[in-house]
């Protein structure tokens, strides 16, 4: 299973918040591969992708937030235009929804990673297997 | 246990002749030495001799806590000072707090009232109760400290605060009851999860909380959370203090109102006509064993009813359901009335959600506003902001079909709204009327 363990923070929509959490981790030497923030009118949700995800689970609950832990597939694709729509096109094709996605460009050569999380991660992964879309593993992306 | 078994099953009969004779005391003792009351009586043309039935009742004047204040401090006393033991007062959040005071035959009746009320609860001679009722002018905690001692069980008057030394004391001294306020209880619950000690660790069974209104679905949540049985207790320091009703451990259904002590009725709050049995009210007590300070036909502005019915347990003094609320904490919102017990019920009920809420009222372009703050669990937050939105949306929801009412439910991040050592303030009301 090629499963990459993604943090998720509850936050309050209020200045300074978003702070805290990257300074506390910081503070914490755990390193933030990836981030994105989803929000609503008054609260938000950090999703992290990090390097030392027991350390960055413990820390942020002995501060007093809410986390979570989800399950969700990194995807290795070419830096170049084109890649993502291959991928989401093999998806497309075969039905499966993305519940939501972030991406980060990757220092190895000219690559990037896109992150998902699926509604049907199983069905998602046999797609992409049978696409042929490199799928990193927790150790491979704590490398990157 | 019953603590006083002749007196607390006095059969009906009996125990309403000894309310009368009380009763008449009562009513000579305030008419001779209160000008106040001699006042009040002449004003409603009535004489102590008329009193000639408990029914008569229903004809002297109220007393309000207005008439404490008027005649602050020590106006409605009807002894003299140097016979005074003991003052209490009550929290005046507006002006100047209500006194009363006791003497040392009032201090001997409350602990044996209060006496009788924790054995009700299932407390028994060897129990040691850790008291984290505040002690001072409040009277919770001299009351159930009293009460205790007078059970004969070991008392711990720690008072209110200091929550991780409470945890070390409950845990090293082995407490087995908790005397204290609903909220407070939940603010401990939750500190010995953060610092780490179990339900096991601890010889805690049984909570005895009150001072404040609360809900049965909080009940439920304290008891699941310490694993104890929560019991209602209820008092005003006008008229007491702690003790005046209690649930009994046996049924927990309605707090047993003392009535060889006080009698309760219930009245329509807006026309002050007596109300029978069974209908919901505002809860109004004369006390007739009183000394210093009797008072007669006092208006709690708690809002109840009385349960007539017979109790398993065998004791005879009737019953008062749950205080629903204070009158006096009643809102309205755009004409709609609603008890934040109210609120507080449906958001036990909604899984997932802490027992840790506030409510905000607030007048916008002359509209009233109600939010809703909801503290977010780790059990209820999910990594996708619309089940947290539909979860918001469900509360709202289910507040406007049971209430009438549109509210703002806003999610809180865990921890960050106020927990209590004393009394709960759980709304912040804003508009200046």
């Amino acid at each position: 299973m090629k499963r990459i363990r993604q943090i998720s923070v509850f936050v309050e929509n209020r200045p300074g918040r978003l702070l805290e959490v990257v300074d506390l981790l910081g503070k914490n030497g755990i390193n933030i591969k990836a981030l994105s923030l989803a929000d609503s009118s008054d609260f938000g949700i950090v999703r992290l992708v990090v390097k030392g995800v027991d350390d960055a689970m413990k820390v942020l609950k002995s501060s007093g937030f809410t986390v979570s832990e989800t399950p969700i597939i990194a995807c290795m694709i070419n830096d170049k235009p084109g890649s993502l729509a291959k991928i989401l096109r093999a998806l497309s094709e075969n039905n499966v929804n993305i519940e939501y996605m972030y991406g980060f460009a990757s220092p190895i050569e000219r690559k990037a990673v896109m992150v998902f999380k699926f509604s049907e991660t199983e069905k998602a992964q046999e797609i992409l297997n049978k696409y042929d879309i490199k799928m990193l593993t927790q150790e491979e992306i704590r490398e990157i | 246990m019953i603590y006083d078994d002749e007196l607390e099953t006095l059969p009906r009969e009996a125990l309403e002749a000894l309310q009368l004779k009380r009763l008449k005391n009562t009513i000579e003792r305030v008419y001779n030495l209160v000008p106040f009351y001699k006042r009040k009586f002449e004003e409603a043309k009535i004489k102590p001799e008329d009193v000639k039935s408990l029914d008569d009742l229903k004809r002297l004047p109220f007393t309000t806590k207005q008439d404490l204040r008027d005649n602050y401090p020590f106006g409605l006393f009807t002894i003299p000072l140097e016979q005074v033991v003991r003052v209490h007062a009550s929290s005046g959040t507006t002006g100047k707090p209500t006194v009363v005071g006791y003497s040392k035959r009032d201090v001997e009746i409350w602990s044996d009232l209060m006496a009788r009320s924790l054995a009700a609860a299932g407390v028994s001679k060897g129990d040691v109760i850790q008291n984290a009722y505040g002690y001072g002018l409040f009277t919770g905690g001299l009351g159930a400290h009293y009460g205790g001692e007078r059970l004969g069980a070991t008392v711990i008057p720690i008072s209110g605060g200091n929550t991780k030394k409470q945890i070390m004391i409950m845990k090293d001294f082995d407490s087995t009851i908790l005397t204290a306020t609903p909220s407070y209880t939940l603010y401990l619950a939750e500190t010995m999860a953060e610092i780490g000690i179990k339900r096991e660790e601890l010889k805690l069974k049984i909570g005895i909380l009150g001072a404040e209104p609360w809900s049965d679905e909080m009940r439920k949540s304290i008891e699941e959370k310490l694993n104890i049985d929560a019991i209602d207790i209820y008092g005003l320091s006008e008229i007491m203090g702690p003790g005046v009703a209690i649930e009994c451990i046996d049924a927990k259904e309605g707090l047993h109102i003392w009535e060889d002590a006080f009698i309760p009725e219930i009245i329509d709050p807006e026309t002050g006509d007596v109300l029978p049995d069974g209908e919901e009210g505002e809860l109004v007590i004369t006390t007739i064993l009183k000394e210093a300070i009797p008072l007669i036909r006092y208006r709690t502005r708690d809002i109840t009813r009385i349960i007539k019915e017979p109790c398993k347990c065998g004791r005879t003094h009737r019953r008062i359901k749950r205080i629903k609320g204070r009158s006096d904490d009643m809102l309205i919102i755009r004409g709609v009335n609603i008890f934040p017990s109210q609120i507080e019920s449906l958001l036990m009920e909604t899984e997932g959600v802490e027992p840790h809420y506030q409510i905000i009222v607030d007048r916008v372009n002359n509209l009233d506003t109600m939010e809703v703050k909801v503290e977010v669990s780790e059990k209820m937050f999910s990594d996708e902001i619309k089940h947290l939105q539909k979860l918001k949306e469900r509360i709202e929801k289910d507040i406007k079909d049971l209430y009438g009412i549109t509210v703002k439910v806003t999610l809180a991040e865990p921890k960050t709204l106020q927990r209590f050592e004393g009394k709960a303030k759980r709304v912040v009301d804003k508009r200046n009327i």
